[in-house]
């Protein structure tokens, strides 16, 4: 039957509502995804809206009209977080009135008991802070921005995150706050890549693959990866998340080469060299992931790089050597489900069957916890 | 215009209780009447069914804050609301096994099945009640069962992994563990 006249055209206007409306959930769906830290720059900062240590609500919108907001994720049981806070409290005091704000969001653990708020407010009190600190009971802003070591620091200039630094890393910090020197108004004092945003299109073509990929589309999202570096070959997150792809289907070679190709154009990016050392240990090239993630797990804070340096020591037979550096991740990040599931693997493989069962299960309470 | 657009009887009215239209028209007129109370019953409890999906998203929130009691008493409040909703009684009955209140949670997840008999995460519930009370081959029967709705279910592998774990059987915990992992990366919960 023909649907000509009204319904024919009720019909096509139907069918082009559809599918603008699919095109617009996957596009959203994929914006609201995230991408992993650090490699996050260019995208929206999720909103949300905490209650500080009196019950006050406070929200990221709230503070839509400053220059920037530095949201600074800390834990009480984090060596770097009172030195930390108390760096932030001195640059609060010589930048008053410039615009840029600063909020402390603690992520000690997901239930929050009145003892523990006792314990976070000596401790902010002792550090003198005078600026918003928030706790976030449930960690769903922790886990909203991906957050991979605390502390871990995110700008947030017009709605958009523009710099991440996780941990507290001594020159990777200076350079943060030089980037946020310069934007309350100061000559930069460095070099930083703090101000670089990736490009639109680019972010769009990424985010569009993503969402093929969870769709198990995989054939759609190759070329829109591809598309996305040929757009912007500085945009880091598609290199990793096309290596991720090639990993998924058993290309390791393809992946090395794309990771390989990102570092040509940045060649110490933590996520990239991370993603490169996880490569290398599936291909077996244990000797050279050593090497390689060494280099980022003595310099930075990027708890992948950790975990996965620990994996290749305990593949290269350095077992005490190995659990020492998974405590290191976990010191970074007790959050992260997969240092738990790499550290059980390794205590299978071991014949440490119940410390095994007792890893496993930790990582998949923390993926069902966090994730649901 | 013909075809799908049934022509009105007072065009033609000498011929319509004969006509081929005419029944077309009754047709047109009854499919009508049936969408209009099709619709008039879905609609029929749409605020009500709004505030409960709210309550339910605060008692979500209050439960990742841990404030389980909070988030019973608005799951409660959206089971008024809505009795016929299965996935509220099964989140009333998560929260009650996080109270350790299995005899309650086990009432709850089978109040969730009567609605919904194919609700693994209710049998899945109702498993991790029945280990709670420390009856283990009840749990392992209720388990298996909801294991068999859908070989992907990362929660149900928790819940196995954690009875073998309490019948020292390593080698099953730790398969089932391993096991929910597995499922849970591959995005079938």
């Amino acid at each position: 039957m023909k649907t000509t006249g009204i319904l024919g055209g009720f019909y096509k206007k139907a069918t082009l509502a559809l599918l603008t409306s699919l095109i617009f959930l996957i596009i959203s769906g994929a914006y609201t995804s995230g991408a992993s830290a650090l490699l996050q720059t260019g995208s929206q900062a999720p909103d949300f809206a905490l209650r500080d240590l009196d019950g006050k609500e406070v929200a990221l919108s709230h503070y839509s009209q400053q220059k920037a907001v530095v949201i600074f994720f800390w834990a009480t049981w984090s060596a770097n977080s009172p030195k930390a806070l108390k760096r932030f409290e001195n640059f609060r005091k010589k930048y008053k009135d410039r615009g840029i704000e600063i909020i402390a969001v603690n992520a000690d653990n997901q239930a929050v008991s009145s003892g523990d708020v006792e314990k976070i407010r000596d401790l902010v009190k002792s550090a003198g802070v005078t600026f918003p600190v928030l706790i976030d009971r449930g960690l769903q802003t922790f886990r909203d921005y991906e957050v991979i070591a605390l502390p871990s620091t995110v700008v947030v200039v017009e709605g958009k995150i523009s710099y991440v630094l996780p941990g507290f890393p001594l020159v990777a910090t200076e350079e943060l706050f030089d980037y946020l020197s310069t934007l309350a108004g100061d000559k930069p004092v460095s070099k930083t890549d703090g101000g670089y945003k990736p490009k639109h299109d680019a972010i769009a073509d990424a985010n569009l693959a993503k969402g093929f990929v969870r769709k198990e589309k995989f054939a759609l999202a190759y070329p829109l990866y591809k598309k996305a570096i040929e757009k912007d070959p500085k945009y880091m997150l598609p290199y990793v998340e096309l290596s991720r792809l090639y990993c998924l289907e058993g290309r390791l070679q393809d992946a090395e080469e794309t990771l390989r190709g990102a570092l040509k154009v940045e060649p110490e990016h933590p996520a990239v060299v991370s993603e490169l050392g996880n490569v290398l240990i599936k291909e077996k090239k244990i000797k050279e992931a050593i090497e390689l993630l060494a280099k980022v797990v003595k310099e930075e804070s990027y708890t992948p790089a950790v975990y996965y340096y620990a994996y290749a020591l305990s593949q290269d037979g350095l077992l005490g050597e190995a659990f020492a550096v998974f405590e290191k991740a976990i010191r970074l990040n007790p959050f992260d489900p997969a240092i738990y599931k790499l550290r059980g693997e390794v205590l299978e493989n071991n014949r440490m069957t119940k410390e095994a069962i007792a890893d496993y299960k930790k990582s998949l309470e923390l993926l069902m916890k966090y994730r649901d | 215009m013909s075809g799908l657009i049934p022509r009105f009887p007072c065009a033609r009215p000498l011929s319509f209780r004969k006509s081929r239209d005419g029944a077309v028209t009754l047709v047109f007129f009854t499919s009508l009447i049936v969408i209009f109370f099709v619709y008039a019953q879905a609609f029929a409890g749409a605020p009500e069914r709004e505030k409960a999906a709210q309550l339910l998203k605060s008692a979500a929130k209050f439960n990742g804050e841990g404030e389980t009691d909070r988030a019973i008493a608005a799951v409660e409040e959206a089971i008024i609301l809505t009795p016929d909703q299965a996935e509220a009684r099964e989140q009333l009955g998560t929260l009650l096994l996080k109270k350790k209140l299995f005899d309650d949670a086990s009432r709850a997840f089978n109040e969730a099945l009567k609605i919904n008999p194919n609700m693994r995460s209710a049998k899945t519930g109702i498993g991790l009640a029945l280990i709670g009370k420390g009856d283990l081959a009840g749990a392992e029967a209720a388990l298996k069962n909801a294991l068999t709705l859908n070989p992907y279910p990362a929660m149900t592998h928790y819940a196995l992994g954690l009875l073998y774990q309490k019948m020292n059987n390593d080698e099953k915990a730790l398969l089932h563990f391993k096991e929910g992992l597995r499922t849970y990366k591959e995005g079938k919960k």
